[in-house]
């Protein structure tokens, strides 16, 4: 049975990026996953210094179905004047890929794209070629499936709540009745037979 | 417990004096899971000032601690490191589950978060809340005391 909170598989999947108006101070480029590794050496090589972050995008109905977004800062490298310093320079590279398909890493360019490759790798199933240390990152390591696709069960594999254990089952040494409703009761008659005896 | 009449003597159980003993001291593991935590932490400060009930010293090893106070979620990840902690745990010790979420998973009814920690520990008192007030924990620890003194264990809703 089909979890009641997966997500409407008819809905529309609207790349944002072909809605949103430009933003000023960066530019977006889209590439093909085989001139991935190129374009970003190009980037690295013209003064792309920072990887800031990767994204992961699930539009789930489109095809390519996955983005993978890295976030780019251009820093200006000479103080040529406060113009320049106040405008470091964005850049995000947007590739598209569906299941199956593979990146190659970029963790030999920006050691900063370790953790986030992980982190995609493990919430959305996209493997990276080449990267040092793929395991997952966030999930326990004997997790099954990549919870942040869009087809992902919100509750998970079991799709149920766990059930409660019996509560008779307690291993501790004091077992014993439950005492909820009885106790205040009877602490009050114990503090008063103690008071009544000691006067 | 009872006064030997005419003289300076009481007498007792050794049980009853163990339980007293036990309930006047109640150690907490230092354990903050979420916001929660900040509620467990403010029940220390003079404010509420839990040194009053004997329970001011939170242990840092869980071989020290009597009381687990589960304070807030738990990830399906923390889950085996609550249930390990609770393992090293010498014997007697009790668990208050605080707030909502680690009683029943709260508002995070998804795959990342465990529906309630009384599937991995016993708990012996639920505080409900999101969080609970520092003086609803008080009170839990209270109800802890007094399970102590009576023996008796488990599944306590602490309603005011």
């Amino acid at each position: 049975m089909p979890s009641p909170q997966t997500p409407p598989r008819g809905g529309s999947a609207v790349d944002p990026t072909a809605v949103r108006p430009d933003i000023d101070d960066a530019v977006i480029i889209r590439v093909e996953p085989a001139q991935l590794r190129g374009r970003l050496e190009q980037l690295k090589a013209e003064g792309a210094s920072m990887l800031l972050d990767i994204g992961g995008v699930d539009y789930l109905e489109r095809t390519p179905r996955f983005d993978v977004v890295y976030h780019l800062l251009k820093l200006p490298t000479r103080v040529a004047s406060v113009d320049s310093v106040a405008t470091p320079m964005r850049i995000r590279v947007l590739c598209g890929l569906d299941d199956g398909q593979t990146l190659p890493t970029m963790s030999d360019l920006w050691p900063s794209a370790d953790w986030p490759e992980r982190e995609i790798y493990d919430l959305f199933g996209i493997t990276f070629d080449g990267h040092p240390d793929l395991r997952r990152i966030q999930m326990p390591v004997d997790w099954e499936g990549y919870p942040l696709r869009k087809d992902y069960p919100l509750r998970g594999p079991a799709l149920e709540r766990t059930p409660r254990p019996d509560f008779a089952l307690k291993s501790n040494l004091l077992a014993g009745t439950p005492a909820s409703g009885k106790t205040a009761a009877a602490l009050a008659k114990q503090i008063a037979k103690i008071r009544g005896q000691a006067e | 417990m009872e006064v030997v009449p005419g003289t300076q003597f009481l007498l007792a159980r050794v049980d009853d004096v163990a339980r007293w003993a036990q309930a006047s001291s109640v150690w907490p593991l230092t354990m903050g899971l979420a916001c929660c935590a900040i509620e467990m932490m403010s029940v220390t400060a003079p404010e509420y000032d839990i040194a009053r009930l004997g329970s001011e010293v939170f242990r840092s090893s869980p071989r020290q601690a009597d009381l687990m106070i589960v304070s807030g979620r738990v990830a399906q990840k923390m889950g085996p490191v609550i249930k390990r902690l609770y393992d090293q745990m010498a014997d007697p010790k009790w668990v208050i589950s605080m707030g909502a979420c680690a009683s029943s998973g709260g508002v995070f009814d998804n795959y990342a978060v465990v529906q309630g920690v009384d599937t991995i520990v016993p708990v012996d008192v639920y505080v409900p809340g999101c969080p609970p007030t520092p003086d609803g924990l008080l009170y839990a620890v209270n109800l802890i005391q007094q399970q102590i003194r009576q023996g008796g264990r488990g599944g306590i809703l602490a309603r005011a």
